[in-house]
């Protein structure tokens, strides 16, 4: 990961396997450090559209409910004894909307989410970058391990649809109207050779 | 990497030839070897056993016509 303020690469951890325990710890981490930046962005006036939608995750509550399922793999990055990041992956039951992998299988990235203070959109002086790449490079090769070519897809909130596009080089196919009218993203092997680079 | 991944085991599959074609066209049609696509249904049945037992129903939706039809799950 790199660390902004240092502005250098740090060590992180990959956790493949996140327990109840370092999902409550995330959980206890994050939510104050949230509530704290959402009292001042208010304070401050900043439009509610540029908030993070995804604030309201419960990664605790997720953790839970992913537990009792096999096909559920959910991953973390901890550096300097905190989650810098957090992610959940279905690894069964999803296909392939691109026409040229249509019907083959992927992992589904379910949830992917930074650490608050990570996000440039609520910390004022965020502290790593690149926890996102991490997570899509771990759903990658994920999806590698289990024969599916590094092909992946996932549902994208609006304010992550750039970054998605343009930075993970994933395919756009529109708005899902079945998944709240989100835009549906997939990696065919060819892009999730090329992020790997 | 920490990880949490599995260990894995061995075990000798019986099947039928029906069965074993069923997933001999499934591993062609969907690229992946006859493991994975053995891993892949047993996720699936234990999701649907574990959802199952709470109380929850299983269904198909046709795309177009909406219509819904209840997956017997045995």
């Amino acid at each position: 990961m790199h660390d902004r303020k240092a502005r250098r690469l740090v060590e992180a951890t990959l956790i493949d396997g996140i327990t109840r325990a370092e999902a409550e710890k995330a959980e206890a981490e994050w939510k104050p450090y949230l509530e704290e930046q959402l009292k001042r962005m208010a304070a401050e006036g900043v439009p509610k559209d540029r908030w993070p939608q995804h604030g309201h995750w419960d990664w605790r509550q997720k953790q839970e409910a992913a537990d009792a399922y096999l096909a559920y793999r959910m991953f973390g990055v901890e550096c300097q004894s905190q989650m810098q990041g957090l992610m959940l992956v279905l690894t069964a039951g999803k296909n392939c909307q691109i026409e040229s992998q249509k019907g083959k299988p992927l992992a589904y990235v379910h949830f992917l989410a930074a650490a608050p203070w990570n996000l440039a959109t609520v910390a004022p002086d965020p502290r790593f970058s690149l926890v996102g790449s991490i997570l899509v490079a771990t759903a990658i090769h994920l999806s590698i391990e289990e024969e599916f070519q590094g092909r992946i897809g996932l549902h994208s909130l609006p304010q992550a649809d750039e970054w998605y596009r343009n930075s993970c080089g994933m395919t756009d196919l529109g708005r899902d109207h079945a998944v709240q009218d989100l835009r549906y993203f997939e990696m065919t092997p060819e892009q999730a050779s090329e992020f790997l680079k | 990497m920490q990880t949490g991944t599995p260990s894995r085991k061995t075990m000798t599959l019986n099947l039928t030839e029906a069965e074993m074609q069923a997933l001999d066209e499934l591993s062609a049609t969907k690229d992946i070897s006859k493991t994975a696509v053995l891993r892949q249904a047993l996720r699936l049945y234990q999701m649907v056993e574990v959802r199952t037992a709470r109380g929850e129903k299983l269904f198909f939706e046709h795309d177009t016509t909406k219509q819904k039809a209840e997956l017997m799950v045995l």
